[in-house]
Formats: structure tokens, sequence, C-alpha cells
């Protein structure tokens, strides 16, 4: 075999796949990325991969990206390429007309966390400064919108405590609802070696993951809850906290509000979160529940890692609260090697969260409302803003179906395959009159959509992520668009097209713009990440390099303390029955990301072709199912069709799937349930029946719209 | 530690990981210098701006002593120690270069030369292929005798692809898929003559337990753990060392 040949040039910049947020050197010979390689002084990763950063980077080449800008006049046409200008402008007439004839707010805009910061924000501003109204969300809302609002009620803000190095100073390590050895395998991996140096191990999950065992790594506790049941299970641990008196009462004193400390002793001290009648409502053991509350309260140092498997619930919200509780409870806040941290899912959640890509906040969490924030907006932007909270997606998506909201621009996101309700989310789409597509490939979205601004990949743009441990990293230009303009610009244009007079020489110039309107980023700059590779928020005069551990003297909130909520289980709506029997949970797996529109179009896929549902042997034999039989799922919301895998992963009562083929739909089971607070929906927790059938029943079954089930006339009625 | 040793300088490899005891000094080649306790002369001299040949070390990784090419010599000590596994005291006085370190590690080299494919050295770039450089060391005084050029090849991985022929046992793959991964896929079979690197069960790499992280192929200082886009046409998707 010959030698490789030598890259010739490297750039660093940051991956764009999970919360983990890696630094890379993408190295190349010509104008072609010839490999990339983690970089040694990143901060995230310390020289460290995992197979999607390392390898699945060629989607960026694909035969389908689409390359040019393309219009049609309804979804029934056919796309008709066209030129930049009359993208803008065809684009930009129709928002016109539509906000003229339906008024100022019937158009809105989402963003994606695969974005970078700069365009999150800028697509707020568009929304905002613009459209002239707050009809502004992102993807967070469907994964970690209840840890803003849970984290901030109790510890005052919505982002981990904490930088992952610290856990290599955690004695007790407890992994809520995540699984980081497939979802965050980076952090996986740095977890995995402080439990070889001899960490505890706690795992809350109805799934056997990865986490709960591999190589060297056993959980010491796994709660293999019913899926639906976090609150009470951690309601149960606060209990025994409570009971046996193993709470932190100096901590308590010193940081805490006391008077409602006092609150939530009372209800979770009370008899009915005692483990031995949560125990059986949850399916664990409680022996188990105790066992975990003594190691998580007996540290000295223990921390909390989090997942979707605690936000995407009805109690989502409540069940960051609990988290939250907990850490002030036990004093396991403000110093190396404890913390409460959510795993964020996608590259830029904790960004997204951060930069006002929300209805009701502007970038740093600061209210609409608010007249004082909103005036320095309106200065820095010159014009007036409305000061009217806007829609969230669900409530867009909602507005669209009883026909009130007409225009939607969608950076990134592909809300017709990842958010709940398929058939309602499909409704909605049909319903508008322009739907403006800003992404790399067509998708699902895409076939109920009216102009398509082909984007950049993160390989083909300047700008910053920030990652799960609010670290802010350089995404640097390695190729040329290939469409010829970077996602910002592309912005930037549209709101040019629309009438707003803007223009920045350099996404440097936007991060500027940020840091002059949000507190936390204030420091912030690419000069900054130039020199010193990377900076978590805060950022500012009296953190200027950024900081590693929150609350170490006082919490972000007004009085300085920390606070307890009350958090009382309210079993989730969606029950098992006799009609459907078994509970759905989904996940993700190492090798594919979120719905895969990256990792699909890359030798990932040899890992994993299809998604399949595994299943206990207990209630696959009463089936008559073996494994690698086709199945028929069922739900009150809708149908698909998977292979079986008969797994001891789950327990009996229990089935589990991933979501990152669009083939297999599996939102389209999914209710449409959502957390009570933020409207996060309920992924994790879906009755269902399976049924055995011969085969597949052709394409189109996997259309969703079965004859005589769900008829489309059903479909446009609103969901509620 | 790391950030205070290491700034932003990508290109330096410490050689072992940083460790945060108080304060030693020592001098290495006349060059003083501080570290803290339990740091390796390896790292020590890394810092004194003295970089000490090796490869079986890199500071992502424990030091393991398997190479025997960052040999030094200790003031008021008895032999030729391993730089990456001699921890710095206090008031040490250490040497790197000497005509016999350079003629015991020229005779480790030459070692090493005579099993790799000798129409693989030429246009070389790997860190294998840098050190021969570095040390003057471009033949070996063994000629042709037992070797692995023949060793297949596997590709099983859509990635990267595994060359026996090129690798030199250094154990960085193994230690990073424990160390660094900590998924514990890759293994050294057999003894001696016979060692060699495997996957899982001796499994082509695809199907073993291996989760294409990367590690290895980072740490592989021969290029027989290396990425296939690095290679242009039929080599991309690897053939074997004959096609």
């Amino acid at each position: 075999m010959p030698n490789p040949l030598k890259p010739e040039k490297s750039v660093v910049t940051t991956c764009a796949y999970c919360g983990v947020g890696c630094g890379f050197k993408a190295e190349t010979r010509g104008d072609k990325i010839v490999r990339m390689t983690p970089w040694k002084e990143g901060k995230a990763n310390h020289g460290h991969s995992c197979i999607k950063g390392r390898f699945a980077y060629d989607y960026y080449i694909a035969a389908d990206r689409v390359r040019t800008p393309l219009i049609r006049a309804s979804i029934e046409d056919p796309w008709a390429p066209v030129s930049w200008e009359e993208a803008f402008s065809h684009a930009a007439s129709e928002f016109k007309r539509i906000q003229a004839k339906y008024g100022v707010k019937s158009v809105g805009a989402v963003s994606s966390s695969r974005c970078t910061n700069e365009e999150i924000f800028l697509v707020q501003k568009f929304a905002r400064a613009v459209l002239g109204n707050n009809n502004i969300d992102n993807c967070a809302r469907i994964c970690h919108s209840p840890t803003q609002f849970g984290l901030t009620n109790t510890i005052g803000w919505g982002a981990a405590s904490q930088h992952f190095d610290s856990i290599l100073q955690a004695d007790v390590i407890m992994v809520v609802g995540a699984n980081p050895t497939e979802g965050h395998p980076v952090f996986g991996s740095l977890m995995k070696r402080r439990i070889r140096q001899g960490a505890k191990l706690v795992v809350i999950d109805p799934r056997k993951t990865e986490t709960v065992e591999s190589a060297h790594c056993k959980a010491d506790v796994h709660l293999a809850i019913r899926p639906g049941t976090n609150v009470a299970t951690l309601d149960s641990f606060a209990h025994v906290i409570v009971r046996e008196k193993l709470y932190n009462e100096a901590f308590v004193r010193a940081r805490c509000e006391v008077n409602e400390f006092e609150n939530w002793k009372a209800l979770v001290g009370s008899d009915k979160y005692a483990p031995e009648v949560v125990g059986p409502i949850a399916g664990v053991d409680p022996e188990d529940i105790r066992k975990a509350a003594r190691l998580y309260a007996g540290g000295p140092n223990s921390a909390i890692y989090y997942g979707l498997g605690v936000t995407e619930h009805s109690q989502g919200s409540t069940g960051v609260m609990c988290l939250g509780n907990l850490g002030l409870s036990c004093g396991m806040l403000g110093r190396e090697g404890v913390g409460v941290n959510p795993l964020r899912g996608q590259g830029n959640v904790q960004g997204g969260s951060c930069l006002g890509s929300w209805p009701h906040v502007f970038s740093g969490y600061r209210f609409v409302t608010d007249d004082a924030t909103r005036h320095s907006f309106e200065a820095e932007w010159g014009v007036t803003l409305d000061a009217e909270p806007g829609l969230r997606l669900p409530n867009m998506l909602d507005s669209a179906v009883s026909g009130a909201f007409k225009g939607m621009y969608v950076m990134g996101e592909d809300p017709v395959q990842s958010d709940p309700n398929q058939h309602h989310v499909i409704a909605a789409m049909k319903n508008m009159e322009c739907v403006v597509l800003h992404d790399l490939f067509l998708n699902e979205t895409s076939k109920y959509a009216h102009v398509f601004f082909p984007g950049s990949s993160s390989l083909e743009k300047d700008g910053t992520f920030t990652n799960a441990e609010r670290r802010v990293s350089r995404v640097r230009k390695v190729v040329e668009p290939l469409a010829g303009y970077e996602d910002w610009e592309i912005t930037v244009k549209f709101m040019n097209a629309m009438g707003y007079r803007i223009s920045y020489s350099s996404a440097g110039e936007v991060l500027d713009e940020i840091a002059r309107l949000s507190p936390a980023y204030r420091g912030m700059s690419f000069a900054l990440i130039d020199r010193i590779g990377s900076a978590q928020w805060p950022c500012d005069e009296e953190a200027p390099e950024g900081t590693e551990v929150l609350h170490r003297v006082k919490f972000p909130r007004a009085n300085g303390l920390g606070t307890f909520m009350l958090t009382e289980y309210v079993p989730t709506a969606e029950r098992t029955s006799d009609q459907y029997p078994l509970l759905l949970t989904t996940g993700r797996i190492l090798t594919q990301y979120n719905v895969g529109t990256q990792t699909r179009r890359t030798a990932n896929s040899m890992w994993h072709p299809e998604d399949v549902l595994e299943i206990n042997a207990d209630d696959a034999a009463p089936r008559g199912l073996r494994d690698g039989d086709w199945v028929h799922i069922s739900s009150r919301f809708g149908q698909i069709e998977l292979r079986a895998q008969i797994s001891e992963r789950v327990n009996s009562g229990v089935v589990y799937t991933t979501f990152h083929h669009a083939k297999s739909k599996a939102n389209a089971v999914t209710s449409d349930l959502s957390d009570w607070a933020t409207n996060c929906p309920e992924y994790k927790v879906t009755a269902v029946d399976v049924v055995r059938i011969s085969a597949p029943a052709s394409a189109d079954a996997n259309e969703g719209a079965r004859p005589g089930v769900k008829t489309p006339a059903k479909e446009l009625e609103p969901a509620e | 530690m790391w950030s205070e040793l290491r700034g932003l300088k990508d290109e330096i490899d410490f050689g072992t990981p940083p460790r945060d005891g108080s304060p030693v000094t020592l001098e290495i080649d006349d060059v003083t210098v501080s570290v803290p306790a339990g740091s390796s002369v390896m790292l020590a001299a890394a810092k004194a701006g003295r970089n000490i040949p090796k490869l079986c070390a890199t500071d992502m990784l424990e030091p393991f002593g398997s190479c025997r090419v960052c040999l030094i010599e200790v003031e008021g000590r008895n032999g030729y120690p391993a730089s990456c596994t001699t921890p710095v005291a206090e008031g040490m006085s250490v040497r790197t270069q000497s005509p016999t370190l350079q003629r015991l590690r020229h005779g480790v080299l030459e070692l090493y030369l005579s099993d790799f494919p000798p129409s693989e050295i030429p246009d070389g770039w790997s860190e294998f292929h840098e050190t021969l450089k570095a040390e003057g060391v471009a033949e070996n005084r063994y000629g042709a005798g037992c070797n692995h050029f023949d060793s297949e090849i596997d590709a099983s991985n859509p990635y990267f692809l595994f060359d026996p022929a090129k690798c030199i046992v250094c154990s960085r793959c193994v230690r990073a898929c424990a160390e660094v991964q900590g998924t514990f896929a890759i293994t050294i079979a057999g003894r001696s003559f016979e060692s060699k690197v495997v996957a899982s069960q001796d499994q082509p790499f695809f199907e073993s337990e291996c989760v294409s992280c990367g590690a290895c192929v980072q740490a592989c200082p021969s290029h027989a753990l290396v990425e296939k886009s690095l290679f242009e046409g039929e080599y991309r998707h690897a053939q074997s060392a004959e096609a």
C-alpha cells in the first residue's frame, strides 16, 4: 500500500453534531476536505472524537445537496430553480403580501440548534425587527425548553452549572434520561474514565443502555423506571434525603430560600413519596431508590447529568426542577465535581436558548415585555419592537391549522419529521401560503414549502457554537459555500429584500452585536476566541475569559439565593390500556444523528441501516414475534411499521425505537401531549400496541395515513 | 493543568499526560525546568524545549515504556532508562543526547525499520517516518529477515484501514481504545514476533466492538491505522498491497 497523501492545510473549527462541541482540525488538499482530526487544544474534547464528527462529514458534498434557490407557486407544482435575487424578492413579496392581507402576526420564523449563534440571532432579529412580531421559536422547544424553565426557576440559569472536565472531580455520577456513550460519545468517554477511576454511577433510564453496563463500567444502581415516572422517582429520592436528613443544612441556610426549602421538605417528605409507594408505580425496587438517594446525598461530590429522558414529558419542566431541588438540597452546586447539567442534543441548543430564539425573551433570557430591555434593542436596531410575546412553534402550527397563521421562515429545521403528531404538522404546513425553507437538503418539510434557500454546511461558514457546557467556540469556513452564500448572509439578504437595511462585513460583526445586547456574552468576540481557543459564558468584565463553574458564590436570581419548587407528581394522561398495552419510548444511537439528514448520507448507515423496535422477550412471545419480524405499531395518534428486535435492554411492558430514519416516521405515533410549562412534546411516553405482520404494507403505508384510520379530513382538525 | 502547560500550541506532544503535584526543579541538558511532581522526565524535557524522540509515548496516554527510543542518561544513576516512565526528582540532572544514547537509539530504530515495508519509507510523513528522519536513520544493518510485509490489510471499516505490515506494535491504539475511548475493543494477541493488533476476538474492525471513534487512528504513529480518505482513487476504499 502506498503512503497516504499529506493534507496541505488545516483549519480549526467546531463539530456541528451533538452538544459536546468538539474542536476539530479540518484538513484539506486543494478545495477538498480529506479528513477531520480532533483538536488537542479543544477544551471540550482534548483531542478525542466520535464516529460522527471524525468521519461522517461527507454529507456536505452529497449529490443531492441543493445548489440553487428554488421557488414554486403551489406545493403541487415542481420546483423551479431561480437566481438568489429572484428567490429573495419572491419570498419577501409573499411575506409582505401575507402580512398585508392577514396581519402583521400571520407570519413567523423558526431557527435551529444546528445554526450558529450568529444565524440564530439574525433569524430572531428577522422576526422581531423585520416581521415586526415575536413569532420566533427554535427546535429547543421540542427538546430542552424545560431545562430553561426548570433550572431558571430553581438555580437561576437554564444552563449546565459545570464544564465537562468537572466530572473528573465527581465521586458520584447520576445520569438521568440520557445515554452519553451513544448520544454524547466524547463526554461519555470522559465519564467512563472517571468511573474507571472509582466514581459511583447511578442511572435512571427505562432502558438498559450502554451507559448502564459496558466494559469496565457498570452502574452501581440502575433504576429502570417505567416511562413517565421520572418525577415520582425523583420525589422519592428527595423523600429519602429528607426523611433520613441527608440534606446539607448548612448549604441550604447559606445559599437558598429557607421557607421554600421547608415547603419542599413537607411535600416530598410526605408518605406518598416513600420508596415503598413509588417503587410499584415506577416499577423499581424501593431499596434501589434508597440506595441511589443515599449515594447521591453522600457525595462528597455528586454530579447530575440529564437528557431528553427528563425533558420530553408532560412533566418535563417538573422533572428538571426535581433535579435542581436535589442539587440545592444536598449542596451539590457551586464547585468542581458537582452540578446539574443538561446534555444538549444538538450542537448549538445552548446557543439557541441563549440568543433569544424564543417568543417571549430576547437574548440573555430577558423578557420582551420588559420596556428597558426592549428599548435597548430598539436603539440598536432602529425599529419599534412588539411588546407582546409571540407564538411558540406548536402554537404557530395550531394557528396555521385554524387558518390565522400563513407564512413561516424555517431555517435548518424539519418540523414535519421531528415535531410531534406528524399529521397535525402536515395539516398546518398545507394550510400556509408561504413556507420558506432554508436548509442543505430537500426534506420532509420541503414537500410543503414554496421557497427553498440552499444553505451552507458548518464547513462552509463562519460563526460560533455554544456547547452543552456554555462553551463558545469558533466555526470557521473550511471550503466555499456550495450554493454561494454563508447562511448568515442569506438571512441578511432576506432581511434586505424585506426592506430592512442592514449589512455586516463578517459573522464576527454579528457576534459583536450579540455581545453588545446580551450580558452573558458581553466579552465574546472572534478575537477573544482566536486568542484563548474558546470561552464559557458568562464572559464579561468580571470574567474576561469566561466562567467554568457557575453559582460559586450566589445564584443568578434577584436575591442571589437558590430556591425550591414544589414538584407534585402528576401522571401523564398517556396511559396504557387493553388496546394499547405497551409504552413506547425513544432514543438515539451512536452512528446516527437525530433525523439523520447528515449521517444517513454517509457510510454511518452501514451500522444502522434502519430503525428497529426493541421489545422484551416476554412481550414478544405472546405476540408470536421473532427477531427481525416486521411489526405494526399503533398508538392513539398513528401507526408505523418497523422490524422487531428482541432485546433484554427493555423491560417487559416497554418498547423502544430510534428516530433517525425518515421512512420509519417514529413521530407519526407519538402523542400530542406536551410539557405543561413549555409545550415540549412528550416524545418519551406513548401507549402502543405491537402486532406482527408478514411484510410492510409497501412504501405508501409509511405515509402514516392509512385508509379508514385517519382520513385527511380529520387531519385538518385542530389537535385538541 | 493542560491549559497552563500547552497554551494553544497544538504541535507539541509532551509525551506523557500532565500531573498536578507540587513543583519539582531539575536540569535537562543544562536547561533548568520546573514541572509538577509525578511528571515524567519526557514531559519536563519537552517543556524545556529538549524534545526526546519517542514512538510509543504521547501525551494523551499514560506512559508505557515499550519502544525504547526515548532513552536518557541520569547523572548518578546506572543505565539508560526510558524518559517516559522515569518520574522527575528534585535536583535531577538529565542528558538527552550523547554518543552512547545515539548508538542505542539507532539500534532500536533500525530494528523497527527492518520490519517496515521498504517501499513505504520514502514520502512517508507519519511520526515514525519523522522520527527516522530526525535521528538520521535511513537504512538498517539487519537485511531481509522474517517480516510482516505480506499481512492482510483489514479494510472492513468504511473510514479507516489497518495495515499490519506498517504496525510497530507500540500499543498506542490499544491504550487509546482503553484509556481515551473506554471501549477496550483492541488488544495485542500473540507473543514476540507473532504479537499483533487485533480487534475484539481477532475480527475485522467493522464486525468488532469498535465504535469507530478514531482514537486508535489518531494515536497510531506509523500510519498502520489510517484514514481511507487520505488516499486517492482506489485506495480510498483500500486495496491490498499487491492490487
